[in-house]
């Protein structure tokens, strides 16, 4: 029976040891798998779903008229796309006379975010964020919505402009 | 037969492999958020650091030998 041993002469125990070095290694390869993943995003040219894409990606312009001022009163809002048909954003006109726009992209999961009136609330997950700044009240989300500049301008119009929303900072963001 | 030398990293080297792959995982979860955002701008620096970072941990993983304690 024990034959088979002095035929096979292998250390079960001492096989499936792992090394420090052999951990090593796979922790290394773990880490190049990283840096594989920054390296698909830097050369994949197609916006991943739920971002925005390049300025000029559609030949969209860099600025577009949403709606006009007299057609949103106080207090309701207006969804349009802006960089691409993706690239959802609502404009919105609050009680106080201000007018902000955001991208309607949820910062927790990425759902549509929608105007209740007083705030801007996401129905997955219960979160709420205010509207001066797009900054998160209530439920999941840590970062702020992003913010688009806009303008209202001597036509009439609500006009949208500027670079890729960036979540909003103190003092950016186009106050109207 | 011939056993397999017995060796392995020190723990300074081995420290520094794990605290690279933390790095990278906190860089990578950082810059998927950058691109979501439509923030691309971040991609070369980060693939730059990203790179140095991994080619540090393969040659302490794959080629460092005198990092190896002899017993």
């Amino acid at each position: 029976m024990a034959g088979w041993k002095s035929l096979f002469p292998v250390d079960l125990a001492e096989e499936s040891r792992l090394s420090r070095r052999e951990f090593a290694r796979f922790m290394a390869l773990v880490s190049a798998g990283f840096t594989g993943g920054i390296g698909y995003l830097y050369l994949r040219r197609k916006p991943l779903d739920g971002a925005p894409a390049a300025a000029s990606a559609e030949g969209r312009p860099a600025e577009v008229k949403v709606c006009r001022v007299e057609d949103l009163a106080p207090g309701n809002s207006f969804l349009f796309t802006y960089r691409d048909a993706k690239d959802r954003c609502i404009l919105i006109h609050t009680p106080k006379g201000e007018w902000r726009a955001y991208r309607q992209t949820c910062t927790h999961l990425g759902c549509a975010v929608r105007w209740d009136g007083r705030r801007l609330e996401c129905p997955c997950h219960n979160g709420a964020f205010e509207v001066d700044l797009g900054f998160p009240v209530a439920g999941p989300p840590t970062r702020p919505l992003s913010r688009l500049n806009l303008e209202l301008r001597p036509d009439g119009w609500v006009w949208i402009h500027g670079d890729l929303p960036k979540p909003t900072l103190p003092g950016q963001g186009g106050d109207a | 037969m011939i056993p397999p030398a017995k060796s392995h990293l020190t723990g300074a080297a081995m420290a520094v492999v794990l605290l690279v792959v933390l790095i990278q995982a906190y860089l990578f979860e950082t810059v998927l958020e950058a691109v979501l955002d439509g923030q691309r701008g971040v991609l070369p620096a980060a693939l730059a650091v990203s790179a140095v970072l991994s080619a540090l941990a393969l040659f302490l993983a794959f080629k460092a030998p005198t990092l190896d304690q002899h017993k």
